[in-house]
C-alpha cells in the first residue's frame, strides 16, 4: 500500500474506533442509568418557573446576516488557504492576484463597517449623546 | 498496515480522553489554588480519584430523554461534540513517528472538523425544546462561525511558513526558530479563536450560567452531559497542543528530556494559562464579542498573512 | 481501494435517498451532511485530500450551518412536518424521478463505454491547485472575488432589517 492509501486506512480506522467509543459511552449511560417518574418529570427546565408557549421561538433576521457573512468569508478563505500553499510557487504574480482579491475584501469589509453591520447593539457612544442632548449639556 | 500504527491509534486516543478526564479534577484544584480554596481533595492522594467518582456518578444518573424533545437529534447532539473534537488529533504529531493518521492536509482536516463541532451546539439546542438552549445555541453557533473565520486565516502565515498542511512539517520546519516569534500575530489570533471555538471563559457566552441557565446542554443529563463536558476538556487539550504545534515547536527541545515530554509540558503550561483566564477574566457583552471578531481579529489576520507572504517572498528573491 | 470506493458511495446514495424522503426539515440537513462527508471521504479515496478538506469546509461546516440557521429562524414545526406530507404524494415526485432515470442511465451508459478505473488516477496536491488556481485561472480567482462583494452586500441589504433601539434614553425624547 502506498503511503497515501496508508494515512488514509489509519484514518478510517481511527474515526471508526471513535465512532465506536463514543456509541459505547451513549449506550453503556442508557444501560446503567435509573428510571424515575413522577409528575413533573417530563417538564421542560426554567428555572423553576412554568413553561409557557413553544421553545420553537423565531428569530431575528441578524443571525442570518451573520451565517451568510461567514459563509462567504469561509469561501474567500479558500482562495486564502489555495494561495498560502503555493507562495513560493507562485511568486510576486500570485502575490499581485491576491493584493486585488484582499483589495475587494478590505473594501467590502470597510463598507459593512461603514453601514453598521457589524454593531450588534446600540453603541454606548450614541446613548451618551443623547442622554447629553436630553440634559442639555 | 502495521501493529505500530494501531498502537499509536489506541494509545492517542487513551491517552488523549484521560488527559480531558484528568483536566476536569486538575481545573477545580488549580482555581481553588488561585481562590484560596482547597477543592476536591478527598478522594485518593489529592482527590485525583475524584474524577473516577465523578464518571461512575455520570453513568448511574438517569439518562433522561425529554419527552418534548427531538429524540434521535437529541442523542446524536453530544456523540457530535466528542466526536469532532477526538477526530482532530487523528492529525497531530506528538513526536516522531507518534502520530495517528499522518494526513498531508492535516491542517485544513484540523479546520473541517472544527467547522462541524458547531453542529454540537445548534442541534443540541434546537432539540432540547427549551427556550434557554435555543438562545444559548444560536449565540453559541454565531459566536463559532465567526471565530473559525480568523482561525483559519491566522493559521495560513504558519503555512506560507512551513509550506505544507502537514503538522509534522510544520514542526520541523520551526528546528531553527519556532514561529511564535515570526508569527505571534498569527499566535495571538489563534489563540484567541482558539478560546472562542472551545467555548471557554472568557467566551462562554453560549452557556452563560447567570443568564442561559446552561445553555444548549440545559436539558442534557447523566453521560450526554457528561459529554458535553468532555467535549469541552478534550477541546482546552486539542486547542492547547495545536498551539504548541504550530507555533511552540511541538516535540523540540533540548535533548535531554525525550520529545514526548517536551510536547506533554509546552501542552500542559497552555492548558494552564486557559484555566488561569478561566479563574481571572470576565465575560464580555455579546455584541462586544461579536464586533471585536469582525472589526479587529479579522484585519488583524489578513493583515499578518498578506505581510508574511510578502516577507517570504522577499526572502526567498 | 476498490471496495471502500463503493462503500462510501454507497453511503452516499443511500443518505440522499433520505434527504428526499424525510419529513422533518432537520432531520433531512443531518442526512445531507452524512451525504457531503461520504462525498468528501470518495474524494480522499480518489486521490483530492484538498477537494475533500475543502468539500467539509465549505459545504458541511459552512453552507450547512447557513442552512440550519434558516431552518432554526423559521422554525415551522408540526405544521411543516404535515405540509410536506402532503406534497410528497406519487404525482409529485413520479414526473421528476422519470427524468433523472433518463439521465441515470445515459451515464451508466458513459461509464460503461470507457473502461478503465478512475481509482488509479494519481494524488493532486493542495499546492498543484494553488499554482494553477494563481497562474493559470487568475482571472477566475479575481471574478469570483467580485461575485463574493455582490453576494454579501446583497445579504445584508436583502437580510437587514430597520433596528429599532430598544433603549429608554434613545426611544424618542426622553423626559
Amino acid at each position: 500500500m502506498s503511503d497515501y492509501n496508508l494515512s488514509l486506512f489509519y484514518l478510517l480506522i481511527y474515526s471508526t474506533t471513535v465512532v465506536i467509543l463514543v456509541a459505547g459511552m451513549i449506550i453503556l449511560s442508557y444501560l446503567l442509568g435509573g428510571r424515575h417518574r413522577e409528575p413533573a418529570t417530563g417538564e421542560p427546565y426554567e428555572s423553576g418557573i412554568l413553561s409557557t408557549g413553544s421553545a420553537r421561538l423565531r428569530f431575528s433576521a441578524q443571525f442570518y446576516v451573520i451565517a451568510m457573512f461567514f459563509v462567504i468569508f469561509d469561501l474567500e478563505t479558500v482562495f486564502l488557504v489555495s494561495w498560502a500553499i503555493s507562495v513560493r510557487e507562485t511568486g510576486w504574480g500570485g502575490f499581485a492576484v491576491i493584493l486585488v482579491f484582499l483589495a475587494f475584501l478590505l473594501s467590502v469589509l470597510v463598507y459593512e463597517w461603514r453601514i453598521g453591520a457589524f454593531d450588534y447593539a446600540v453603541s454606548g457612544r450614541e446613548i451618551l449623546k443623547s442622554i447629553r442632548k436630553a440634559k442639555g449639556i | 498496515m502495521t501493529v505500530m500504527g494501531l498502537v499509536v491509534i489506541a494509545g492517542v486516543l487513551a491517552a488523549v480522553i484521560s488527559c480531558a478526564a484528568f483536566l476536569v479534577w486538575f481545573e477545580r484544584r488549580l482555581l481553588a489554588f488561585f481562590q484560596e480554596r482547597y477543592g476536591p481533595n478527598r478522594v485518593g492522594p489529592f482527590g485525583v480519584f475524584q474524577v473516577v467518582a465523578d464518571i461512575i456518578k455520570l453513568f448511574f444518573k438517569e439518562d433522561w430523554v425529554p419527552p418534548f424533545s427531538d429524540r434521535a437529534v437529541f442523542v446524536i447532539a453530544p456523540v457530535f461534540v466528542v466526536a469532532s473534537v477526538l477526530m482532530s488529533f487523528a492529525v497531530i504529531s506528538f513526536a516522531p513517528g507518534i502520530c495517528a493518521a499522518d494526513l498531508d492536509v492535516g491542517l485544513l482536516f484540523f479546520l473541517a472538523m472544527s467547522s462541524l463541532g458547531v453542529y454540537s451546539i445548534v442541534l443540541g439546542g434546537w432539540a432540547s425544546n427549551n427556550k434557554y438552549s435555543l438562545l444559548g445555541a444560536l449565540r453559541g453557533a454565531a459566536q463559532m462561525i465567526t471565530y473559525e473565520v480568523f482561525m483559519g486565516i491566522s493559521l495560513m502565515g504558519v503555512v506560507i511558513m512551513a509550506d505544507s498542511f502537514n503538522l509534522k512539517k510544520i514542526v520541523e520546519a520551526q528546528e531553527h526558530l519556532w514561529f511564535c516569534v515570526p508569527q505571534f500575530l498569527g499566535f495571538a489570533i489563534f489563540f484567541i479563536a482558539g478560546v472562542a471555538e472551545a467555548r471557554r471563559i472568557p467566551f462562554d457566552l453560549p452557556e452563560a450560567e447567570s443568564e442561559l441557565v446552561a445553555g444548549y446542554h440545559s436539558e442534557f443529563s447523566s453521560m450526554k452531559f457528561g459529554m458535553f463536558f468532555l467535549g469541552e476538556y478534550l477541546g482546552v487539550t486539542l486547542i492547547s497542543s495545536l498551539i504548541v504545534v504550530f507555533f511552540f515547536g511541538g516535540w523540540l527541545g533540548p535533548a535531554f528530556l525525550p520529545p514526548i515530554a517536551w510536547f506533554l509540558i509546552k501542552t500542559f503550561f497552555f492548558i494552564i494559562v486557559f484555566i488561569l483566564m478561566r479563574g481571572s477574566l470576565p465575560r464580555p457583552r455579546y455584541d462586544q464579542l461579536m464586533g471585536y471578531g469582525w472589526k479587529v481579529l479579522l484585519p488583524l489576520a489578513l493583515l499578518n498573512l498578506f505581510v508574511t507572504g510578502a516577507v517570504v517572498l522577499v526572502w526567498q528573491n | 481501494m476498490d471496495i471502500m470506493f463503493f462503500i462510501t458511495s454507497g453511503v452516499a446514495v443511500f443518505a440522499t435517498l433520505m434527504v428526499i424522503t424525510r419529513l422533518n426539515a432537520v432531520h433531512a440537513l443531518l442526512y445531507l451532511i452524512v451525504s457531503l462527508l461520504s462525498v468528501a471521504v470518495v474524494f480522499f479515496i480518489m486521490g483530492a485530500p484538498f477537494a475533500a478538506a475543502l468539500e467539509v469546509i465549505i459545504y458541511a461546516g459552512a453552507i450547512m450551518v447557513l442552512f440550519i440557521f434558516v431552518i432554526m429562524m423559521l422554525n415551522l414545526g408540526r405544521e411543516a412536518v404535515k405540509s410536506e406530507r402532503e406534497m410528497l404524494t406519487l404525482r409529485v415526485w413520479l414526473a421528476p424521478s422519470a427524468l433523472v432515470v433518463i439521465l441515470l442511465g445515459q451515464f451508466i451508459y458513459i461509464l460503461y463505454e470507457r473502461s478503465g478505473s478512475p481509482l488509479t488516477a494519481s494524488v493532486v496536491e493542495a499546492k498543484e491547485v494553488g499554482v494553477s488556481l494563481f497562474s493559470t485561472y487568475l482571472l477566475g480567482v479575481e471574478l469570483s472575488g467580485l461575485l463574493l462583494i455582490a453576494g454579501i452586500i446583497g445579504a445584508y441589504h436583502l437580510g437587514h432589517t430597520a433596528r429599532k433601539a430598544y433603549h429608554r434614553f434613545l426611544e424618542g425624547g426622553s423626559e
